[in-house]
């Protein structure tokens, strides 16, 4: 493998007719792209982007799975995910004891995404989404009912899904989501 | 006019009026005019111009209005929970910024990351440069009222953006390294998309070379404009792109190679001129240079199986599922050991070439579970001091040109 090295380089020079061709170069490109516009906008309500398997949106418990060790919220940046103490009865037993379960407050979560990859059971994943509303500031502090369903995802009821690839000729190209695609 | 408030509560005889700015007669023929912190040409910053007609004669830089005491927070938070942090001070350059930092840590817990996982940060901190040059390029194009260069760039940038949330999960706080590694393996086919980005981007910048770099009207408005002669650019300590586009040969990735760049075949262009146009120039050069490791980095990735990509201290230690989820998923799940890592006693300095310059971190660790002492000096604090001595000289008209060319960002700057 060779290193790098350095090269000294000058701005290109200016020709005799720089003022002409310029211009007349940069009103070519300007013509070039109104007739042929290179847009991608989304158009968000009628459409929505159906983002990737693996984008670190929205994140929902498996309580089956939890073991309860607290890994996710000793992690936690932001402090937002919480070990909460609920009191239940033990099946096989038949006595009271207290259990602690994480709970999470996304007014303050940044979505790092470390609580899922350090849980040691995958009892905790990702939903590829972020788009979603809440009412008021206290319903983003979820329970532990709440934490255990994904977040009510309204733009997916109402719009279409549509993803964005790279082009080689036109960079970013909106395409209509198949299904299955991961 | 309306709304123009002077300091007296009301329009004054001898004051002069600017919208958008607040100003004051300080002298015969001399105004003081206040841009910013909330102009659109300066952003998070405020610059104090003394103004005799049109030209400036005095220039203050007075920054700090972003300011959020990252490095105290930092001593507060558990080792891992600053890569999080310290990437908010330059969102858009979340790899490049956090990775000193993960560096630092790492010789003080004496581990290197394998291989693989030294190529694959290397993938994401020229993905993260290019697409801060290219927001650069944006917000210049609009200072100069150039509206088109300000659409385009930051729709190519949406291309790599759009590459780096795939790899890593997230637009732009990827907190992509962590020590020893990092947490996601290539996604397949992922090479062939970076492969087709590449070469969209060399034709684009063909196209920005002739609607914006040479069209005459922004070459008149850009040449012989703010220059920074060689031995002022040394002097004033300034660093990254501009310090190269003044003639200095000065880059952390040549000077002092991290990661897998003395293996890499790549240019680093100094242009001589360190004007304005230059320095346009030297960003154009260096994105073409990004590419070219783009390209090396792809092939690498090719050619060599899915190996670990975490350093072995770490990886041993985690269960089956742990490397179940590895092999199918390519996600490196973190060991609880991460959350309550105890780092030897010691001092550590670690720097990288970030898009705006050389960042250093410096950490101090006093052998506890949180860092004694985290500095941080970034590029954008190095770069701030040119405003001082380049302006003057200059008329008001320049000030966003050279503002734009210098491409400061503030909240790296305030930490």
């Amino acid at each position: 493998m060779v290193p790098p090295k350095p090269v000294p380089k000058t701005k290109p020079r200016r020709g005799i007719f720089h003022a002409f061709k310029g211009n007349l170069e940069a009103l070519m490109i300007g013509v070039k792209y109104f007739i042929d516009p290179k847009r991608f906008t989304l158009i968000y309500p009628k459409e929505y982007n159906k983002l990737r398997e693996g984008y670190r949106g929205f994140i929902v418990l498996i309580k089956q799975k939890c073991i309860n060790c607290a890994s996710c919220a000793r992690i936690c940046p932001a402090a937002a995910m919480k070990m909460i103490r609920i009191p239940e009865v033990d099946e096989k037993t038949g006595k009271q004891k207290v259990k602690n379960w994480p709970v999470i407050d996304y007014r303050r979560c940044i979505f790092c995404g470390y609580c899922v990859d350090v849980c040691p059971t995958e009892a905790l994943y990702h939903v590829p989404y972020h788009d979603v509303v809440y009412q008021n500031m206290a319903e983003m502090y979820l329970d532990l009912e709440s934490f255990q369903k994904p977040p009510e995802y309204k733009a997916a009821e109402e719009g279409i899904p549509v993803r964005y690839i790279v082009d080689e000729e036109r960079g970013l190209v909106k395409v209509p989501y198949k299904e299955g695609e991961k | 006019m309306s709304g123009f408030v002077s300091t007296r509560g009301q329009v004054g005889f001898n004051d002069l009026k600017i919208p958008g700015a607040w100003s004051r007669k300080i002298g015969k023929d001399l105004y003081e005019v206040f841009i910013g912190p909330q102009h659109p040409g300066s952003g998070h910053m405020r610059i104090i111009i003394r103004i005799d007609g049109d030209v400036i004669v005095e220039a203050d830089p007075d920054m700090g209005y972003v300011h959020r005491t990252m490095e105290k927070l930092g001593e507060g938070r558990e080792w891992i929970k600053g890569i999080p942090l310290y990437e908010r001070m330059a969102i858009h350059d979340a790899c490049n910024v956090t990775l000193p930092y993960v560096r630092a840590v790492e010789q003080l817990l004496g581990i290197e990351a394998p291989l693989r996982a030294k190529y694959l940060r290397v993938l994401l901190c020229e993905i993260n440069r290019i697409a801060a040059y290219l927001y650069g390029f944006g917000i210049f194009g609009v200072f100069v009222g150039h509206s088109t260069m300000y659409m385009w760039p930051f729709g190519d940038r949406e291309v790599w953006i759009e590459l780096a949330d795939w790899l890593t999960g997230a637009r732009l706080t990827h907190s992509y390294p962590v020590f020893g590694g990092v947490r996601r393996d290539v996604p397949a086919d992922f090479t062939n998309q970076l492969r087709k980005a590449i070469r969209y981007m060399r034709k684009r910048l063909e196209e920005y070379r002739k609607i914006y770099v040479d069209n005459p009207v922004i070459r008149a408005r850009l040449e012989d404009v703010g220059v920074i002669p060689k031995n002022l650019a040394i002097e004033l300590g300034i660093t990254g792109p501009n310090l190269r586009a003044s003639g200095v040969l000065y880059d952390v990735r040549y000077n002092d190679p991290y990661e897998v760049y003395d293996e890499l075949d790549f240019e680093i262009p100094v242009f001589q001129e360190g004007d304005a146009l230059a320095r346009v120039w030297q960003r154009v050069e260096e994105i073409k240079q990004s590419l070219r490791i783009l390209e090396q980095v792809a092939d690498w990735l090719d050619k060599h199986p899915r190996e670990p990509i975490l350093h072995d201290r770490f990886w041993k230690t985690a269960p089956p599922l742990h490397k179940k989820i590895f092999e199918t998923e390519g996600r490196a799940k973190l060991v609880p050991l991460y959350a309550l890592l105890k780092v030897p006693k010691g001092k550590a300095y670690a720097k990288a070439e970030t898009a705006r310059g050389e960042i250093t971190y410096y950490v101090e660790s006093d052998g506890g579970q949180k860092p004694y002492r985290v500095r941080i000096v970034s590029a954008s604090a190095r770069n701030a001091i040119v405003f001082k001595y380049i302006l003057p000289g200059h008329r008001v008209m320049d000030l966003p040109t050279i503002y734009g060319s210098i491409d400061y960002f503030p909240p790296e700057a305030d930490r």
